[in-house]
């Protein structure tokens, strides 16, 4: 056979998702949409409010820096690009 | 169980294991992505040094993002949402920090193997037998931790992300073991065709069918939560869910239209992956439409920040993929320039944009405390989207100069000197990325492991 391979991993995620799906129906997995919208506001999960920064101001200047770095290299390879490259 | 109990007392040990994996392998992941850059630019560069050459440098950087930065990223967020959305704790921290190890292990064997020559030498596949069932094994503990976490659940209803978790890791398993041919371990791989039409299943559906939906899971349950509203809708997502299920799992021969496999497969490939249009456009509208309003509450959350132009670069990888897949399209996009910038969005723009999104939603909800620097994760952002865009502008350029080059006839040598600024100019951007490398892993292991900062 040519192509075994293929239809064996064709087959296999489709049985597979068979499988799963039939074992949702049957579990009523699709039943009570509306309160299922709000599963990710019942665990309690609220972040503490944002709050700035404390960090060293020197840490920043270097982070600032570093940052700054890379965006001059890009503008001065377009630069470049865009005077030389004819 | 009280949900506020339950929030109060997981400990989220995996969640935390898996932020410092991500965390640092993205350092090493990036630097990796810069050297082939740079090589691209000057190939004489590491001549000498064996370990050091394009042809390595490459793969341990392929692999690295996928499994080392992006993939543990986004299981993190995973496990730390799982036991919140099925109220009950992971089954096994114990097991999932051994996982972590065992993943951790299994990448410093994938760059020893590489970076010395071992090589299965098929694109996306290169990992060695013995790494790939370090890989398998990897998955296998990950899969039992979830579904005997989902087996144990005290909420009967599975919200979406715990579909889409659940279908990434089982998936994934199965698609590793195929796509790498695990049964052969002298070669890795069939002969032929048929391992060409294998391999590009693999190669499609190892980005497609764990990124995809591990990303997708975490952006269900960071919208709503950073917004504090409920999802638009539920059954909106479940549609998304199974056509993508459905329609993802056939089109990696879109990888293959000008080679001579079947002409039905190529068919099946290019349909499906206009077919893609459904699920990605059923998963944009609903989170668009859960944030609609709300745009204010997502600016103010970094995590949500993140992860919200995740999904602006889900829709523009989605649609540029589906029109890639047209053979009068990729008659000028293919094998170029073109499709690296392709990859660069999803990877970089959508899967690991949200991973970052969910690594900085968690870590404050983990620690109790505000992250180390709001400022760096900002600066991060920026060097991420200004990387990511130019990646996008730079490559497809450079992509259609190749296309149409060799489309008119030109041959190779003629086209490179054309192209040596972009490439410049690539690395240039990839500095950038591997910028913003640094500055989050900093951040977040002093927001982890610092004690400093008082609690909000």
């Amino acid at each position: 056979m040519y192509y075994p391979y293929f239809l064996t991993y064709m087959l296999a995620g489709f049985i597979i998702s068979i499988l799963v799906f039939f074992w949702a129906l049957y579990n009523r997995q699709f039943k009570d949409q509306q309160r299922a919208r709000f599963l990710p506001l019942q665990g309690g999960d609220q972040a503490e409010p944002v709050r700035v920064s404390k960090m060293n101001r020197i840490e920043g200047y270097a982070l600032l820096g570093l940052a700054c770095l890379g965006l001059l290299t890009t503008a001065a390879v377009l630069i470049f690009a865009l005077v030389r490259g004819g | 169980m009280d949900s506020s109990a339950t929030s109060a007392t997981l400990t989220n040990r995996t969640a935390r294991a898996f932020c410092l994996t991500s965390a640092g392998w993205m350092v090493m992941a990036t630097l990796m992505g810069l050297a082939g850059a740079t090589e691209l630019i000057a190939p004489d560069l590491s001549h000498n040094i064996g370990w050091l050459v394009f042809g390595r440098v490459r793969p341990i950087h392929v692999n690295l993002v996928l499994f080392g930065f992006v993939t543990p990223g986004l299981l993190a967020s995973a496990f730390y949402f799982l036991p919140r959305l099925l109220q009950t704790e992971i089954y096994s921290e114990r097991l999932g920090l051994i996982t972590v190890w065992l993943w951790n292990i299994t990448l410093l064997a994938a760059v020893i193997s590489l970076a010395s020559g071992f090589s299965q030498g098929r694109e996306y596949a290169e990992l060695i037998w013995p790494v790939d069932l370090l890989v398998v094994a990897c998955f296998g503990l990950v899969c039992y931790n979830l579904f005997m976490t989902v087996k144990r659940r005290r909420e009967p209803l599975l919200y979406v992300s715990v579909w889409y978790v659940c279908a990434a890791v089982i998936l994934t398993s199965v698609t590793y073991c195929i796509g790498n041919v695990i049964w052969q371990p002298n070669s890795g791989a069939l002969v032929g065709i048929p391992d060409a039409i294998i391999l590009w299943f693999y190669g499609h559906n190892i980005f497609g069918l764990l990124l995809t939906p591990l990303a997708i899971a975490v952006a269900y349950y960071v919208i709503p939560t950073a917004i504090r509203s409920p999802l638009y809708s539920h059954t909106l997502s479940l549609i998304g869910f199974w056509s993508l299920l459905v329609v993802y799992t056939h089109i990696g021969t879109h990888h293959l239209l000008q080679v001579p496999v079947p002409t039905w497969l190529k068919v099946i490939a290019i349909v499906d992956s206009i077919a893609m249009v459904i699920p990605v456009m059923v998963f944009l509208i609903n989170i668009w439409y859960t944030a609609k309003g709300k745009l204010g509450e997502i600016h103010a959350d970094i995590g949500a920040k993140f992860v919200f132009t995740g999904t602006i670069m889900y829709f523009f990888v989605s649609i540029q993929g589906s029109i890639m897949a047209l053979p009068q399209v990729q008659r000028v996009t293919h094998f170029n320039n073109w499709v690296v910038g392709h990859a660069h969005i999803g990877v970089l723009g959508f899967a690991a944009m949200i991973a970052l999104g969910g690594l900085y939603f968690i870590i404050p909800r983990i620690t109790g405390r505000p992250l180390y620097s709001r400022f760096l994760a900002d600066l991060q952002y920026w060097l991420v989207l200004i990387g990511v865009v130019g990646f996008t502008v730079v490559l497809t350029t450079v992509g259609l100069i190749q296309g149409n080059a060799w489309l008119n006839g030109e041959t190779v040598y003629r086209v490179l000197p054309e192209i040596h600024l972009y490439y410049v100019l690539r690395a240039s951007l990839g500095f950038l990325i591997f910028s913003s490398a640094i500055i989050g892993f900093y951040n977040i292991i002093r927001s982890l492991l610092s004690q400093s900062g008082a609690k909000a």
